[in-house]
């Protein structure tokens, strides 16, 4: 069977990929052509190259596998990205804003940043890394502008107050939150459920409005992917 | 409101440079940065870090030509340096409606101060000086910052041994005059102290004692115990040098508590993993014992558990005894707080988390700690109730075959 890529029918900026195999995998176009982030599979497909989406390792894929039916980010958005980590999400992230869009990429460990910073951020002028600490949001002020777009994936126990503090700061009105929980590093002692719904409350308290709540399994255990829309 | 009481400006700054707003939150002035990112960077570190830096002391000064006498500042460290050095009404605000026009329009207004030609080219030069200011900021967290732990903890270390050496000196000097007090103050800070603030035995009265903290009933003993005390009638002069040894002492005290809490912050940033199953301290002497963290990082586990107790460990494997059970890992409160019989096998548990802990803060840099500690003090509890009581000892003659045996 031929290698084939098709725009996904609802994402923009997002892609489906038919493998030799038959098997359908996610894709996003490559903004640093010839550059590889976590080690995922390049595929060139009428001249323009592809990298492969893994759900195993990005959460947002996951949750668009699992039948997400909004994606808030999209070509030309302006992102701020809390817990990029080393990239692999935010890399996808940054092709599918594309040159238009902006993200930026807020980090606490100098370790993964480090990365962030050589390896992706280097070739992706749309990308700013940011290494600061997100609980407090105006330690990057200097940076920051209003944004589309909130992503935010800490393993914080108080992910949902984190995400509002910094909505309040830098999202604009109408704008979009996803917020992946991982129950595991709020609480191990308590039920997942109750976890969620703690931390869905408290959005509901900020002004949010939420959209959807997918779980991740089985490319995560224990984890929702939460959208929702900012009233503030 | 100018002619009015108060005319208020907001004073923000961002990657364009230092901005004012007036009381309607409209841009009224404002003093660029060249357009050099680096140079960007370091100014807003310095701006972050709460330095006056000369575009916001420029600022200041033009907006109070223009009448405006208080000015409203989104970050507290910055309205404090302002104050401090410009003397100038200050106030903070965490949200101002002036921030809120700038993050929403900060490429109009870079157009509109000249900065930029075109919004557009906004993005491209955050993106250039965020890679510069983060790269400083990684460089500065990451370079060599093991080998500052270890200086900072040998450091400690020395001030300790210092401090004893002192201490047993100044406790046979003064207690020619007041050798009871000795075997009173067991502390050494304290005694430091006392002899510090009080000077003569005379001077150790409840009401004195009580006033640097003894508890009332242990101040009337040490009361009572210099009146009554055999030491010797020392010159005020001889006193004095005392006084003047134990000021110095308390002092080194002072610099070795601010090394302990400075140690702390420092391995939260190198090493947060080990940090969280073993502390700042044990965990310190570890990566100071591996000659650094990478180096401790491709440790097995089982060099890792007899790390500081090398001169047993070869013994044993010269001449066959048996092997230590733990190096400084020993000062882990899981090991010297457990029974003696279950400390060995704790000592492997433990070791074995360490070493991922190591691993993980050398390579990724990403935090477990809080895993590894649950997951540690879990098998710590299983091990506990597995093991109620200490093997019995095989007779002596199977011992000694064993022992031969290992040879």
């Amino acid at each position: 069977m031929e290698v084939e890529v098709r725009s996904h029918p609802e994402f923009p900026g997002i892609y489906e990929v038919t493998l030799e195999d038959g098997s359908t995998r996610l894709a996003t176009r490559n903004l640093a052509p010839g550059r590889v982030v976590y080690g995922e599979k390049l595929i060139t497909y009428e001249g323009v190259e592809y990298r492969l989406w893994d759900p195993y390792r990005s959460k947002l894929a996951a949750a668009i596998l699992k039948g997400l039916e909004v994606v808030p980010i999209k070509p030309g958005c302006r992102v701020l990205y809390l817990g990029a980590a080393s990239g692999t999400t935010a890399s996808h992230v940054s092709d599918i804003i594309g040159e238009g869009g902006h993200v930026y990429c807020v980090e606490f460990a100098p370790r993964a940043i480090r990365e962030l910073l050589n390896n992706v951020c280097r070739f992706r002028l749309n990308m700013s890394p940011i290494l600061a600490d997100a609980r407090l949001p105006s330690g990057y002020s200097t940076l920051v502008g209003k944004v589309d777009v909130i992503y935010c994936d800490i393993a914080q126990p108080e992910q949902a107050k984190i995400l509002a503090d910094n909505a309040r700061l830098y999202l604009k009105r109408d704008g979009w939150i996803m917020l992946a929980i991982k129950a595991r590093s709020i609480d191990v002692t308590k039920e997942p459920k109750e976890l969620y719904e703690r931390e869905i409350k408290t959005l509901k308290k900020n002004n949010f409005e939420v959209k959807e709540v997918i779980r991740l399994e089985p490319y995560e255990k224990d984890h929702v992917m939460v959208t929702a829309e900012y009233k503030g | 409101m100018i002619g009015g009481i108060l005319v208020r400006a907001t004073v923000l700054g961002c990657v364009i440079g230092i901005l004012g707003f007036g009381e309607d939150n409209n841009l009224v002035d404002g003093v660029t940065f060249p357009r050099d990112a680096a140079v960007v960077a370091e100014k807003l570190e310095e701006l972050e870090a709460g330095k006056l830096i000369e575009e916001l002391e420029e600022l200041i000064e033009r907006l109070r030509g223009k009448g405006y006498t208080t000015f409203v500042f989104e970050r507290p460290k910055i309205a404090q340096a302002v104050q401090e050095k410009l003397e100038v009404e200050v106030r903070i605000e965490s949200i101002t409606e002036a921030g809120e026009v700038l993050r929403g329009n900060m490429g109009k207004l870079a157009v509109e101060l000249g900065f930029l030609e075109d919004e557009a080219e906004l993005a491209g030069w955050i993106h250039e000086v965020s890679m510069e200011l983060t790269r400083r900021r990684v460089r500065r967290a990451t370079e060599k910052r093991d080998l500052v732990v270890v200086q900072t903890i040998q450091m400690i270390d020395d001030s300790e041994k210092t401090l004893n050496l002192f201490m047993n000196r100044v406790r046979e000097w003064y207690g020619l005059h007041f050798p009871e007090l000795n075997r009173l103050v067991e502390k050494h800070e304290t005694y430091a102290r006392l002899v510090s603030k009080l000077g003569r035995r005379e001077n150790f009265t409840p009401e004195n004692l009580m006033k640097e903290g003894i508890p009332e009933e242990r101040a009337s003993r040490m009361a009572e115990a210099a009146v009554r005390s055999v030491g010797a009638e020392l010159q005020d002069v001889d006193i004095e040098k005392i006084r003047m040894l134990c000021g110095e002492i308390l002092k080194l005290y002072r610099v070795k508590s601010t090394l302990e809490e400075y140690l702390r912050e420092l391995m939260d940033e190198v090493a947060p993993n080990i940090s969280a199953l073993a502390g700042a301290t044990l965990g310190a002497r570890l990566i100071a014992l591996a000659g650094g963290l990478d180096n401790l990082a491709k440790m097995p586990a089982s060099t890792v558990q007899v790390l500081g107790a090398e001169k047993a460990l070869f013994r044993s494997l010269k001449t066959g005894s048996r092997p230590p059970k733990h190096g400084v890992i020993f000062q882990h409160s899981l090991i010297h707080g457990s029974k003696r019989w279950l400390r060995g096998k704790i000592a492997r548990l433990l070791a074995g988390k360490l070493a991922i802990a190591a691993r993980t803060d050398s390579f990724s840099g990403k935090f477990i700690g809080d895993r590894l500690r649950e997951d540690l003090e879990r098998r710590v509890r299983e091990i506990r109730e597995k093991y109620p009581k200490p093997k019995p000892k095989p007779a002596v003659r199977a011992r000694r075959r064993l022992a031969r045996r290992r040879k």
